[in-house]
């Protein structure tokens, strides 16, 4: 909210009221980072909620009186006091060293890295480098060799080291047998299931596999497949379904119907100039998100007013990560974008000529109604581009959408030349082709008949994650003999006469594929923690094996499984060393498929589509009786992340809700159906509930504003509401399955929508860590205006004759209103960097600073996860989110553009870490000097100094420092996970009251995840980034010990920056003119955040920059457009009435007034603003 | 004459008050400035080893082993390590060391953990706190620190004790000063010499030996980098 601005000349003739805009935008649109910030009128109740240090009740203790602090303090301090006394003697600490068998390549001390490979959910995988500090894996970043990652990671990949060291994972087997009051558990041994498994299988071999099924994992893995080969020989009868819980892989079968065979598609977005996304989701989701991400962000990076900058345009129903930064958005029901794909397909035909029999079929397909004008437009303006680019062009569609379409735009493609340059296709495998949920519903039938004698589950969880319709649960009871390996406990697990624990991928050998095809070795970075763990391969090698009862002990071992089947299937020469090759870097040379384009004549896949696009599902407009819904995933996939502490606090894309799936509505749908939450201000804001019926299927969820979604269309998210996962998922958010079709459908049309009694509590962090209403924090202009300001420096003479040059960036901003600042405090850093004085800060490096370029980050929080990783963050949990305590260092801020709140204009994100200040304002006020400044530019935190004034907090204007209001990091916080408590009933004291000394710590296996180079932080302790302080230390070391003369540029990144799948980060050396930082913060689109407030900041802000269609919206050329013309509106670079200029906070109207009028003096006296 | 309300020794009352105050903020802020601090709790620390333990004034002093035989990793490591049973066993494989040599029994300990692959648990002694999460072994040592400015003379230490109280303001002492204790890499772990040579030192430039203050000349570079004496060069 715009409360701040200095320029003196416009005091006083603008009412503040008036305006809301958050932050100046070159493009004059006022940005917003919440419903309530949008719709707060005056200072009311959200205005002070908005400057408050912590939201309210962030600092607050308990909820009832003093009284029962003093009597819980009481307690705490004659407990102290009796454990104190043994708390003198030094504890003894033992140091437990290597015995005879010493691991030759580990230096205690020095951490190592190994190359391996994660498999994705849903077939893909990731190669990745392990971070290992003495044997145990503690960060995860991506190998740079590796085609898909390039040295990128996701926030699946960063958050596993943390699943190996869950301390709920299944220990050993558990044998049950038995129903009702005879049934009984018993831990068994691996052994023991050895040999029943060796005899039990064996039974089937007369009826060649009769009754035996398969139900496994979709994964893309050679020795997976041989596995399958080997037990589809010894029972070809046997039922082997593999399946991707959240739907059928539409893209694929798309794929197939247009090309004839399976196919993948590679996308190369870096080589597009234009690209139409339809709902895509090719950025956050499926085995190529980083590897289109990477290609994203390279084509939409200017780094210099020379380079190229491709255009977006999207058609979706809800915000995914390449809509929210598109040029061009438009917001349509989900089962209405079909009749989009094709009107567009008819547009670009029209233009190109050609595609014969798919011209007739897009021409007589049947769209169910009309094109809005607007729509309409915006297709035909982009139709134009797209062929005007072809070649450069690629249109692309989101897997919810119908395989037809999917089809429909691999036409589209073909028309506009894509393959071999922005898209190309290379082969899928048969078993990946293969729908699993519709195989599935096929046995189902046999199963619940009672036909099925043995069902193996091998890390898969029907019995939640299929649709209720499909009834697995119950037909899983009709099968005698119920195998389930798993990581964790399940829903599946839990029903098992079996329940077999498994090792991680981290813990075992095996292999992968990418999506382009790259064979990449699994190597274990650790033995199983828990003993006999068997991995996903080794428990189908043991049963595909012929066994004797004398023999029945034999285990197959992963390591020669995986050897043998690379033996069959590479034609090495010299095995045992390309085998090494391979394990050092990470994958297997020469696999990685030459993609083509399709290997069809065009016109025969056009022949191909044609003859099935008529059957594309498409829907009549929605309306509030009957609303479109999508059923899809989010960082939970289908379930199986749910014991992920991060992953449920990391603030979900667009909602930035945590621990909590609510089904998302438009502003305008919600006020419709009576379905609108509290406002922020509430002390505790709660959801609507509502009932939601598909078909007569119905379930009960709660309903949160998302806006510019589609009118009369619902999100709902999978993975929410296990049941059994152990103490952090369990019960968080709610089960969608029981509205899914037996078909594990997308889009669902038709469903009604009513209020259901009861409200929720959601914790949405998008109203946290706001910067206290000042103005120009995101900055976005159109590209033309880069172009002809881009490289212009502007001078300016301020106070005291001072001088002071503005880049293009800076001119955005406040800086062009204000007198340049002159620091009354001298400090080593307040002097130029072009020439430093001998003896200042800037005439010695290295000095760090960041570069953080928002044009091209596309706000999938990554960073977030990474940092939490490294920096040993911990999660404090659903009700203290609420509270607005978390943790994580950095915040990815989100911000809606418009003055529509139902159609906001861009969706800018912001990641906002500790920005490292040169005058730093919280070291000024510690009053112990705990916060200090180093020689090389860091603001350093130093924990044991901190005494918990919070005085640093409050002095930040960038609100990233971070208090442990409890021991969060140390100690159990169970308890604070959880909030679902009926209305009306009375609520358990807040568990982390208890004083620590008498509450649990966490297990010890928890610790053995902690990075051992950074301080795990206790209660009462400030905390905030640190630039990754431990990487610094640890690369000038390196440098010392290699003999280097200075520290070269990319010698170490931080964990963000290593993490960034676009590549927005770039961190360095600033007095180094050829680094990556230097270079970016000495662009003219670079500008330091709330920069007139003279704090400095070593990180800096690129300028978002959009790229219009000038025939859709008139880019603006000019966003300065200052003049001399102070009363009107639209002055100070914001033109769309709203401005952005504010000039008194009016919470302080009256204290401001002095300091107004000082700036107004200042101002006239040095003619800065006439 | 009226009677007095307060006998007449109260009179002294405020002076007695104002001495035992006085006295009584003096002996508390004394008391703490010598008991509570880790000069008086850490110094001296000498826990009890496994076994027979390990006699550094054997090893080290008489036998004359340079650190690093055992410390192998502390040139290039945070951490100066602890040496495996492996290493022991290099010289207490049965039979490899002269009858005359051979400390028989007092060895089985390591003998019995390197048959049983089991580690033997050494009890630490030197321990920084948590939120001192760097303390390079390496770079001291490659800048020519030695092993005694924080271990002492362990060559003499038949068990061996805590000697430095390893406090944050010890720590700014050296790193003001790095010419007391920078003797060079090639010596670090010569300690006989480095203590003869620190004492020699100490006395002045004015008085140390020729040999000595050739020493400390060639030793100008190192002391001019100094150590660091910012608070993330240690804590992060």
């Amino acid at each position: 909210m715009s409360r701040v601005d200095q320029c003196p000349s416009t005091v006083g003739k603008k009412d503040p009221k008036k305006d809301r805009a958050s932050t100046v935008n070159g493009n004059a649109q006022k940005l917003w980072r919440s419903i309530d910030e949008y719709a707060a009128h005056d200072e009311g109740e959200f205005q002070s909620f908005l400057s408050r240090e912590f939201p309210a009740g962030a600092s607050e203790m308990l909820a009832s009186s003093r009284r029962t602090f003093l009597q819980l303090m009481g307690g705490a301090m004659a407990l102290a006091g009796a454990a104190t006394i043994p708390g003198c003697r030094r504890p003894d600490h033992k140091i437990m060293t290597y015995s005879r068998n010493v691991p030759g390549e580990i230096v205690p001390g020095k951490a190592l890295y190994y190359a391996t490979s994660m498999p994705l959910p849903g077939g893909g995988a990731e190669g990745l480098l392990v971070k290992t500090n003495e044997g145990r894996p503690t960060f995860v970043e991506g190998n740079p060799l590796h085609p898909v990652n390039q040295g990128k990671s996701s926030a699946w990949s960063n958050a596993s080291t943390l699943s190996i060291y869950d301390p709920e994972r299944l220990k050993y087997p558990v044998f049950r047998e038995g129903q009702g009051d005879s049934a009984r558990q018993v831990v068994a041994t691996w052994d023991d299931f050895r040999a029943w498994s060796a005899s039990h299988f064996a039974e089937f071999d007369s009826t060649s596999g009769n009754g035996l099924v398969f139900i496994v994992d979709k994964k893309t893995s050679p020795t997976r497949d041989a596995m399958r080969a080997q037990i589809a020989a010894r029972w070809p009868l046997a039922q082997w379904i593999s399946y991707d819980p959240t739907g059928a892989d539409n893209r694929g079968a798309g794929l197939r119907m247009a090309f004839g065979q399976p196919k993948r598609q590679i996308l190369s977005l870096e080589n597009a100039d234009v690209i139409f996304s339809f709902a895509s989701d090719d950025l956050d989701k499926g085995a190529s998100a980083l590897r289109n991400a990477r290609g994203f962000g390279s084509a939409r990076r200017m780094r210099t007013t020379n380079d190229h900058m491709c255009r977006v345009y999207a058609v979706e129903g809800n915000y995914t990560p390449m809509g929210a930064v598109a040029d061009h958005r438009y917001a349509l029901a989900p089962s209405r974008i079909p009749a989009a794909v094709v009107e567009l397909a008819r547009l670009i035909i029209d233009r190109v000529g050609g595609a014969g029999p798919l011209a007739n079929a897009v021409t007589s397909f049947d769209t169910r109604g009309e094109i809005s004008p607007d729509l309409r437009e915006m297709l035909d303006a982009a139709a134009d581009d797209l062929v005007g680019a072809r070649g450069k062009a690629i249109v692309t569609a989101g897997q919810d959408l119908p395989a037809e379409i999917h089809a429909l735009v691999a036409g589209i493609n073909q028309v506009l030349g894509a393959p071999g340059k922005t898209v190309s296709y290379v082969p899928a495998g048969a078993e990946e082709a293969r729908d699993g949920l519709s195989d599935l519903a096929e046995m189902i039938g046999t199963m619940r008949a009672g036909r099925i004698k043995t069902c193996v589950c091998v890390e898969t969880n029907p019995c939640y994650d299929t649709p209720t319709a499909l009834g697995f649960a119950e037909a899983f009871d009709r099968v005698t003999n119920r195998i389930v390996l798993s990581i964790g406990p399940s829903e599946t697990a839990a029903k098992a006469t079996w329940q077999l624990n498994a090792a991680t991928f981290l813990e075992a050998w095996g292999d992968t594929e990418a999506d382009d095809g790259t064979i990449a070795p699994i190597q274990p970075m650790i033995a199983p923690l828990y003993d006999g763990a068997l991995s996903e391969i080794e428990l189908l090698a043991l049963i595909a094996e012929k066994r004797t009862a004398d023999d029945y002990t034999r285990q197959p071992a992963g390591y020669e499984v995986v050897r043998s089947v690379w033996q069959g299937r590479f034609d090495w020469s010299d095995f045992e060393k390309s085998w090494r090759r391979a394990l050092h870097d990470g994958l297997v040379a020469g696999t990685t498929y030459r993609g083509d384009n399709g290997g069809q004549a065009a016109s025969s896949v056009y022949a191909n589509i044609s003859s099935v696009l008529a059957s594309a599902a498409v829907g009549v407009n929605p309306s509030s009786d009957a609303l479109d819904v999508v059923v899809t995933t989010n960082n939970m996939y289908d379930g199986r992340f749910a014991n992920l502490p991060w992953l449920q606090e990391l603030p979900q894309f667009g909602t930035t809700v945590v621990w909590d799936n609510p089904a998302l509505v438009s502003p305008q749908t919600a006020k419709k159906l009576g379905l609108e939450p509290d406002p922020y201000t509430v002390k505790e804001p709660k959801a609507q509930m509502a009932k939601v019926t598909i078909d007569g299927r119905s379930v009960e969820v709660p309903v949160w504003i998302m806006p510019g979604m589609a009118n009369n269309t619902m999100v709902m998210f999978q993975g929410y509401g296990r049941r059994e996962v152990g103490v952090i998922g369990a019960g968080v958010g709610f089960d969608v399955q029981p509205v899914r079709d037996i078909m594990g459908t997308r889009i669902y049309t038709g469903a009604k929508v009513e209020p259901a009694r009861g409200r929720y509590p959601i914790s949405s962090t998008q109203n946290h860590w706001s910067m206290e209403s000042r103005t120009s924090i995101v900055r976005a202009v159109d590209l033309p205006a880069y172009l002809r300001h881009g490289d212009v420096k502007e001078e300016k003479i301020g106070l005291y004759g001072k001088t002071s040059v503005l880049n293009f960036g800076e001119k955005l901003g406040e800086l062009s209103h204000t007198p340049p600042n002159e620091s009354i405090y001298k400090n080593p850093f307040t002097e130029s960097r072009d020439e430093p004085k001998p003896g200042s800060a800037y005439s010695k490096g290295p000095q760090w600073g960041m570069n953080v370029d928002q044009g091209t980050c596309i706000g999938c929080a990554t960073c977030t996860i990474a940092c939490q990783s490294e920096n040993n963050i911990p999660v404090v949990g659903k009700t203290e989110v609420r509270k607005g305590r978390e943790m994580t260092w950095i915040r990815v801020d989100r911000y809606f553009t418009g003055s529509d709140m139902n159609e906001p204009g861009v969706m800018h994100h912001q990641p906002v870490m500790c920005q490292h200040c040169e005058n730093a304002p919280c070291e000024t006020v510690c009053p112990v000097n705990a916060t200090t400044h180093g020689p090389e530019g860091l603001n350093y935190m130093v924990y044991n100094r901190c005494i918990g004034t919070r005085y640093c907090a409050n002095n930040c204007p960038y609100k990233v420092r971070r208090f442990n209001f409890f021991d969060y990091a140390t100690k159990k916080t169970k308890g604070g996970y959880r909030s679902e408590f009926p209305e009306g009933t009375p609520k358990p004291e807040n568990i982390n009251l208890i004083p620590p000394r008498l509450r649990e710590k966490v297990e010890e296996i928890q610790k053995l995840r902690n990075n051992p180079d950074v301080t795990v932080r206790s209660r009462g302790v400030m905390e905030k980034c640190s630039y990754c302080i431990q990487r610094i230390n640890a690369a000038r070391y390196e440098m010392k010990l290699q003999d280097l003369e200075s520290m070269p540029d990319g010698f170490f990144q931080t964990a963000c920056q290593a993490a960034c799948p676009t590549g927005a980060i770039v961190f360095g050396d600033l007095l180094n003119d050829n680094s990556e930082v230097s270079k970016a913060a000495d662009d003219g689109r670079s500008y330091g955040l709330l920069g007139y407030l003279n704090t400095r900041p070593r990180t800096t802000y690129k300028v978002t920059l959009s790229n219009p269609n000038p025939r859709l919206r008139k880019p603006v050329e000019d966003p300065f457009h200052h003049g001399g013309d102070h009363g009107s509106e639209g002055e100070h670079g914001a033109e769309d009435g709203n401005g952005h200029a504010v000039f008194i906070d009016p919470l302080k109207k009256h204290e401001d007034t002095g300091y107004a009028g000082s700036l107004r003096v200042l101002g006239a006296a040095v003619g800065v603003h006439a | 004459m009226s009677k007095m309300l307060f006998p007449r020794w109260v009179n002294a009352l405020p002076t007695v008050v104002a001495i035992g105050a006085v006295g009584g903020v003096a002996t508390v802020s004394m008391g703490t400035w010598y008991w509570a601090t880790p000069e008086f709790w850490e110094v001296g620390y000498m826990p009890t080893q496994p076994g027979t333990g390990f006699n550094h004034q054997i090893h080290a002093g008489r036998l004359g082993m340079d650190c690093r035989y055992c410390h192998t990793n502390v040139e290039d490591s945070h951490w100066a390590n602890i040496p495996t049973v492996n290493t022991c066993m290099a010289c207490h494989t049965d039979g490899k060391l002269a009858p005359q040599y051979d400390p028989g029994e007092k060895v089985a300990f390591v003998r019995e953990a390197y048959a049983a692959d089991e580690s033997i648990p050494w009890r630490r002694i030197h321990k920084l706190p948590d939120y001192v999460g760097n303390f390079p072994h390496h770079m001291h040592v490659n800048a020519g620190v030695s092993c005694y400015s924080c271990h002492g003379q362990v060559r003499g230490m038949p068990v061996v004790h805590q000697e430095e109280s390893i406090s944050m303001g010890w720590c700014l002492d050296c790193h003001r000063n790095v010419e007391d204790n920078i003797v060079g890499p090639s010596k670090v772990t010569d300690l006989v010499w480095v203590e003869e040579h620190l004492k020699e030192r100490a006395k002045g430039a004015d008085n140390a030996t020729p040999e000595a203050k050739r020493i400390i000349e060639s030793l100008q570079n190192s002391v001019a980098e100094g150590g660091p004496q910012n608070c993330g060069a240690c804590h992060q």
